[in-house]
């Protein structure tokens, strides 16, 4: 079965992003890189699917040159091979349609993204990409069992392959919802899908042989042009210190008549 | 770049701040009080590959160089030196000095295991009565037939208490010479563990040889040539324990920094008082210059490039800037520094040892002063 994975390069959440000072770009500058973390659950997904359907998996980014980082990250963690699309920031509607023309071509059975990416934590490219193709899709996908299960423990796929179908459990506000989806579909991660492996040492020094494909934007004949204006950015309001109360009543008062929440 | 000089490079810093923060971080203060090495998680970090990181690939290692172990020791200590420490004595003074020393034979017996982790080892150099003046050396060794009989003792030695085998150092004719002793040799045994300040998630105890028989075949090189092994691999060790300083200040600094953000003292930030920002603005800059420093020289350790004052400068310029960082940050921290509730007594604890083991500072002033006085005309 052949798996493309997508992996975006974000900044890292554990830094505090600057905004410009005229408020209509953030300050990439100093800051430090990862690979989207729903996206690390993608390709631990693939990997998983890779073990016990055999096929290869596919690593594709979309993006800065130095995405390449996150592509290698990715093989080193050991899938087979990168294609690097070498492209400014864009929207998700033209990161959809550049996906499209390389599903086309490389015709895989299965495309596993993560959600969202946790930068502009957007939330569309794979529903797009579904929607371009005609395909089926499930997003959300989350493991039943749970991250402290043994099948977690044992590195089970939290998808499940069968039949030309893929079962998938999904969060959604209610619950757990499973869906049933011929292949080929889109699947898009959940943070409690899986733990993501280590790039282990013996898988660093792979990747270095492993091929990554670089194709620039301009070759896909795919108009990019933003259909999404960023108009500005602005800092959340900084939290107002809390309130002491003096006893539970105080606070049950408070949470119905200044919260409102009871 | 002189931090990471390749892409691998890069992916290893990364796997390794990964580990730590998932696994590593939280079983940290747990150890310390336990005072116990974390096994399993040595056993992990095998399972990454980390514990054959010298070894060449094609016996089963990672191949990487000493900048590689200089970001592993590095990493590791911003969050448990201690557990550092373990792995340190078993990757760093038993696997990489027995592979660089070893014949393809004793490979064949004892790398799989120890780089798997199967088997946990140790080295065993300083005496009860000779520590810096190690060359002065008691434990001796006689041929005897098809074996070599040892008697003496070894002490502080990281790792006695777990490990499966020990790299050892005894006198044979009065000429220093390295051998492989397992734990289920005859007459051979180890005290209880010696307990210490700091450095408390790994452990440390005597090993004691009473006509303890080991076959012939764990002599290590020739008879009478173990001061090439001990010394070549003295400069990997001194530049991994200098990581490990620094690991500790950069994490004393980030906490220290954190807390003078965060703590109000006469209604501002105490970031904002002088004194403070001596603590901060110095301890930044003397962590630079141990990074820098640390990098540079590993770039030239390797088994066959030797670097014996870079190595003993590293760890001399470090191990006290480790130290000092920590005791800056209990100072920024006040009386939450000192309380176990917080990290910083613990690196506290941690750093001091860094000035003391692998080479005191005493020595290392004297190494570096015997080289200069030696090169300089
Ligand atoms: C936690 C820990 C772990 C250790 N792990 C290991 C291990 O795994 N394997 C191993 O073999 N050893 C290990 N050691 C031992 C360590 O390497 C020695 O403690 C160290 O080399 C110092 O030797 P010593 O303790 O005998 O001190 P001494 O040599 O007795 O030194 C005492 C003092 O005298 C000074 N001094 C000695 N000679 C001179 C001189 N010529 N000029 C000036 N000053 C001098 C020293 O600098 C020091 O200040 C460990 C020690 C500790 C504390």
């Amino acid at each position: 079965m052949k798996i493309l994975v997508t992996v975006k390069r974000v900044t890292d959440y554990e830094r505090k992003v600057k905004i410009s000072p005229d408020g209509l770009s953030l300050v990439t500058e100093g800051m430090n890189f990862v690979p989207n973390p729903f996206d690390e659950i993608a390709v631990e997904e693939a990997l998983r699917l890779q073990k016990a359907h055999g096929g290869e998996v596919v690593v594709i980014s979309i993006g800065h040159k130095d995405a390449s980082k996150e592509i290698r990250q990715a093989l080193a963690m050991g899938a087979d091979r990168g294609i690097h699309v070498i492209a400014e920031e864009l929207d998700p509607d033209a990161v959809a349609r550049l996906l499209m023309k390389i599903v086309e071509e490389e015709k895989p059975e299965l495309v596993i993204m993560g959600k969202q990416a946790t930068d502009d934590d957007a939330n569309q490219a794979g529903q797009l990409l579904a929607g371009y193709l005609g395909w089926p899709q499930a997003t959300f996908a989350s493991k039943v069992e749970g991250l402290d299960s043994e099948a977690e423990k044992a590195q089970t796929p939290g998808v499940v392959i069968a039949g030309g179908e893929a079962t998938v459990i999904r969060e959604i506000d209610g619950g757990l919802e499973t869906l049933k989806l011929k292949l080929p579909a889109i699947v898009t991660t959940d943070l409690r899908l899986n733990h993501p492996r280590f790039a282990s040492l013996p898988g660093i020094m792979k990747a270095k042989k492993k091929p990554i494909k670089e194709v620039p934007v301009a070759s896909f004949g795919v108009d990019i042009t933003p259909k999404v204006r960023n108009v500005k950015y602005a800092e959340p309001p900084a939290r107002k210190a809390g309130v002491k109360v003096a006893d539970v009543a105080e606070l049950v008062n408070k949470l119905k008549t200044e919260a409102k929440v009871i | 770049m002189l931090f990471e000089p390749t892409e691998e490079h890069r992916l290893l810093r990364q796997m390794v701040a990964d580990f730590v923060k998932r696994e590593v971080e939280p079983q940290a203060e747990e150890y310390d009080q336990k005072q116990a090495l974390n096994v399993p998680l040595l056993r992990r970090a095998a399972e990454l590959g980390l514990l054959g990181l010298t070894v060449p690939a094609e016996h089963g290692g990672a191949g990487m160089d000493a900048v590689a172990a200089v970001i592993v020791h590095h990493e590791l200590s911003k969050s448990d030196p201690g557990f550092c420490l373990g792995y340190l004595a078993h990757a760093m003074l038993f696997v990489n000095n027995f592979y660089f020393a070893s014949n393809q034979e004793q490979k064949g017996r004892y790398l799989e295991k120890v780089i798997s982790g199967e088997w946990i080892g140790g080295m065993g150099m300083t005496e009860p009565g000779h520590g810096t003046d190690v060359l002065g050396m008691k434990t001796v060794a006689v041929k005897k037939g098809d074996n070599y009989v040892l008697n003496g003792s070894k002490t502080y030695i990281t790792n006695g208490p777990e490990g499966h085998v020990f790299l050892v150092y005894a006198k044979c004719n009065d000429a220093i010479t390295a051998f492989i002793v397992d734990r289920d040799c005859p007459g051979f045994s180890t005290s209880k563990p010696i307990k210490k300040m700091g450095m408390r998630a790994s452990t440390m105890s005597e090993l004691i040889f009473e006509d303890c028989v080991i076959p012939a075949q764990n002599l290590i090189g020739v008879e009478g040539k173990g001061v090439h092994h001990m010394m070549r691999n003295l400069e990997i060790e001194r530049l991994t324990l200098a990581a490990m300083s620094l690991g500790i200040a950069d994490r004393c600094l980030t906490e220290m920094v954190r807390w003078s953000k965060e703590r109000i003292a006469f209604g501002q930030a105490i970031h904002t008082f002088g004194q403070i920002q001596r603590y901060i603005a110095e301890s930044y800059a003397m962590t630079e210059a141990a990074r820098c420093l640390i990098y540079q020289t590993a770039k030239s350790v390797g088994p066959e490039s030797r670097n014996r004052i870079g190595s003993d400068a590293c760890k001399l310029f470090a191990a006290p800037v480790g130290k000092t960082v920590a005791d800056y940050a209990m100072q920024t921290l006040g009386g939450a520094g000192y309380c176990v509730e917080y990290p910083i007594e613990r690196f506290y604890r941690d750093a001091k040892l860094l000035e003391i083991g692998g080479g005191t500072v005493e020595s290392h002033q004297k190494n570096i002063t015997k080289d200069l006085v030696r090169m300089v005309d």
